[in-house]
């Protein structure tokens, strides 16, 4: 069985999520909202949450996967096809971060500009994570928490000093733009689709709901930290500003004998960035696998990264072209896919068919107290779900 | 997936992730690359540029203990400057990397018309840090790119030196890099300052009357700033020991000092005014993070000129601006703690060991000073249009629903309160 733990969720939330928004993202919400990008960032953070708690609520209603609830209530053809439809659409979600990543690494880390090659080990790694599937994201997780924590701690407080919080006044004035930079800014704000498919797949414990809720709101805390720096930092010229994480710690004049110092923080938060990247190619793989009737996760996870490869190398000279397409034409599939399908999941068939009869007058509670009988029941009936997968 | 696979992979990633990380595929042909550490930007003919690239060069460390030497190759008449580093990879058959370019000097006659028409392309290159330094110079900036310089043989390391932290932290020079001055530019004041460099022969530079004697010690009795009044800090007057600059009196060829103690006031791209070095001092004392600074004041004594060398720490400084009544009020509010480095006087061995303590009458005189020489920097400042003191940028951001009204007044309407208290050690 492919397991993550629920500390592994919550340091998803706390160390890898923020880390996506670091790059790119302050810029073009800079762009739209100008010194309203806390506000714009917020409303994108409140909607994620909203969804993210009506997911873990989920959670607590059933011990079926996704997969599950889907075969439930529309059938297994039906639910083989949406998996492929998620598969495809993690796949594309994957597609911006890596060439933001890729632009970030050869930008920063490069003198010159260096051949794509440099950037292939990326899918190596991706390879291996997707091959490996959800354990590696809860280590990956377990990893990233405490280089995040020092990396980001020491990023700000060089940053700190330079950062004029004046300059996100007025509060409010930017309208529209508010509005158009968390729709525009959608593309960054899947994280809240990732536990619709740890369901099943993780163990609740008492407390859960604060414990995710706390580490969500850390994340939260420092993406709103973080855009705030940026802004108190750069201003006007905010939206030139890209690859932010590594901009806004190089003006602190107290290394200035030492050299850029922060860069080592940087490589660091550079190294939790390739984690994240890896999620939602994991979870492409493992869609990919259940929509192809439970096969190993080898060959879609090596197609997967040779198509994500190609691409990279396709769309080599065109990120800019590639984010105005997705950030300003395909929001509604982010829409979608990240927010209103983890909210429609609440509708779908929570109990097993034939036995709607059986539970279906009793009391929620009591539905939770046969929920481990039911599994095991579940699986044995059901070789086809996660043993198979297993 | 067994565990040899797992292993095996382990370690592919591992390896993968060093490669990733170490720049293996990046490493620099330093014989095919140029790099540049200073660009130097003049106007020519027909609204062309001149653009002068000053290339580090590596020295072997046998001749001279791997001192860092340097190139200048000039580019004339580009219409960009894009193209003229377009044109330095044609005419020497390197390719420029602008990754260590920390200095842009702007020749003059780039500011008479817009200094961004030019400057904007290191602001657009994602391979310009936008932390490099930016000033305007006397003359032609090919020219002082040129000067003999008295500490190394890189010229932009010796300015560098000159427009460093610590000089900014005395007050003597102000300091500005790219991004500080884009920033003003494209906010709503459009107005920015950048220091002026000069290069001076160093014969020329123990002469305390020049620019060189920035750091406008607050002299004259209750009058003003005395002009001439040098002061040992760090800057650009070539005193021997100074950090900025100062020429070494050993050296048998003959080289240049920097002095970078004026500053030039923008608005909308174009100088306005230029601030003089001791402007400069009481502009970097009230609004640059300025740490210490030193100052003369002048009072009378028994019938005498006594003058007071004081050593300032700013404690507290702010601008606030409101608007009261429909007028608006523009705040200084500075605090600083003042103590006695030297006196022309001679004094007891009591009075000599109490240099903590100030009189009464010199800290209210060194107020008086600066609260005149400040209030002549924003008369200068205000006669241009240059919005030195961000009182614009302030009237947006905390008085918002007057910005529309107010924001074309501001600057000539502002009653202006100075609250400046120097204190010392009771």
């Amino acid at each position: 069985m492919d397991k993550i733990k629920l500390r592994q969720i919550c340091f998803l939330f706390a160390a890898l999520m923020p880390v996506t928004k670091m790059i790119i993202y302050p810029a073009t919400v800079s762009y739209y909202a100008k010194n309203d990008l806390l506000l714009s960032a917020a409303l994108n953070l409140l909607l994620m949450g909203a969804v993210l708690a009506l997911v873990l609520f989920l959670a607590y209603r059933t011990d079926m996967t996704f997969f599950d609830l889907l075969q439930n209530t529309f059938g297994r053809v039906a639910a083989r096809i949406i998996y492929g439809l998620f598969a495809l659409f993690f796949a594309f979600s994957a597609l911006l971060p890596l060439m933001e990543q890729k632009g970030f690494v050869t930008q920063i880390f490069y003198e010159n500009i260096p051949p794509v090659i440099a950037f292939a080990p990326f899918f190596g790694v991706s390879f291996f994570a997707c091959v490996k599937g959800f354990k590696t994201i809860g280590r990956a997780a377990d990893i990233a928490m405490p280089v995040f924590a020092v990396c980001f701690a020491v990023i700000i407080l060089l940053a700190l000093p330079e950062a004029d919080f004046s300059a996100l006044l007025p509060v409010g004035g930017g309208g529209e733009g508010i509005f158009r930079g968390s729709l525009y800014g959608l593309t960054w704000y899947t994280d809240c689709l990732y536990p619709l498919f740890f369901l099943g797949h993780f163990k609740r414990e008492k407390g859960a709901w604060w414990k995710v809720g706390i580490c969500y709101l850390v994340g939260a805390a420092a993406v709103l930290l973080f855009l705030g720096t940026f802004y108190g930092i750069f201003a006007d010229i905010a939206l030139r500003q890209q690859n932010a994480v590594a901009q806004i710690s190089k003006y602190t004049t107290a290394f200035t004998s030492l050299g850029r110092i922060d860069l080592l923080f940087i490589f660091a938060l550079a190294l939790v960035l390739v984690l994240s990247q890896c999620v939602p190619a994991q979870l492409s793989v493992h869609c990919a696998c259940r929509a192809l009737g439970d096969i190993g996760p080898l060959w879609p996870a090596a197609a997967l990264n040779i198509l994500l490869l190609g691409f990279t190398v396709f769309f080599k000279y065109s990120y800019l072209e590639l984010q105005t397409f997705f950030t300003q034409n395909l929001w509604f599939v982010f829409l979608i896919f990240s927010y209103v399908l983890p909210v429609s999941a609440h509708l779908l068939r929570k109990q097993e068919r034939g036995r709607q009869g059986k539970t279906g007058g009793q009391k929620h509670g009591a539905q939770c107290g046969n929920r481990g009988a039911r599994m095991k029941e579940t699986r044995k009936g059901d070789t086809t779900g996660e043993e198979r997968h297993e | 997936m067994n565990k040899f696979w797992s292993r095996i992979f382990l370690f592919a990633v591992a390896f993968l992730l060093l490669l990733f990380f170490s720049n293996d595929f990046g490493i620099v042909n330093i014989q095919k690359t140029a790099i540049v550490v200073a660009v130097g930007l003049d106007i020519a003919d027909g609204d062309k540029v001149d653009v002068t690239a000053q290339i580090a060069m590596p020295a072997s460390s046998n001749s001279g203990g791997g001192a860092e030497a340097s190139s200048n190759v000039s580019i004339h008449g580009a219409a960009t400057v894009g193209e003229a580093i377009a044109e330095l990879n044609r005419k020497t058959g390197w390719y420029p990397t602008l990754v260590h370019c920390r200095l842009v000097v702007l020749g003059e006659g780039t500011d008479s018309e817009d200094v961004f028409r030019f400057s904007d392309y290191f602001l657009r290159s994602e391979f310009v840090e936008d932390s490099c330094l930016l000033a305007m110079c006397e003359g032609r900036a090919e020219e002082l790119l040129r000067a003999k310089s008295s500490v190394g043989d890189m010229t932009s390391a010796a300015i560098a030196k000159v427009l460093s932290n610590e000089s900014q932290k005395t007050g003597t020079v102000c300091v500005v890099n790219l991004r500080d001055f884009a920033k003003g530019y494209y906010s709503v004041s459009g107005s920015g300052a950048l220091p002026v460099l000069s290069a001076k022969p160093e014969a020329e530079s123990g002469d305390s009357g020049g620019a060189g004697g920035a750091q406008g010690a607050f002299a004259g009795d209750c009058g003003g700033f005395a002009g001439s009044s040098a002061l040992p800090v760090q800057g650009s007057s070539g005193s021997g020991n100074s950090g900025a600059g100062g020429g070494k009196s050993g050296n048998q060829n003959k080289s240049d000092v920097f002095d970078a103690t004026k500053t030039a006031l923008f608005f909308g791209g174009k100088r306005t005014a230029l601030l003089e070095a001791e402007e400069t001092l009481a502009y970097n004392l009230a609004a640059s993070p300025t740490d210490f600074a030193y100052g003369d004041v002048t009072v009378t004594e028994n019938g005498k000129d006594v003058t007071y060398n004081l050593k300032m720490k700013i404690g507290k400084r702010s601008q606030d601006l409101t608007v009261e009544g429909g007028v608006p009020v523009f705040t200084f509010r500075i605090r600083a703690n003042a103590q006695v480095a030297d006196t022309n006087k001679s004094e007891t061995i009591e009075e000599v060991a109490k240099t903590t303590i100030v009189p009464e009458h010199v800290l209210r005189a060194a107020e008086e000073k600066f609260r005149q020489k400040l209030s002549a920097v924003l008369k200068k400042a205000n006669a241009g249009g240059c919005d030195l003191f961000e009182m614009k940028i302030k009237l947006y951001r905390f008085a918002r629903p007057y910005f529309d009204a107010l924001k074309d007044t501001v600057l000539q309407d502002a009653k202006v309160v100075y609250d400046i208290q120097f204190d010392t050690l009771k």
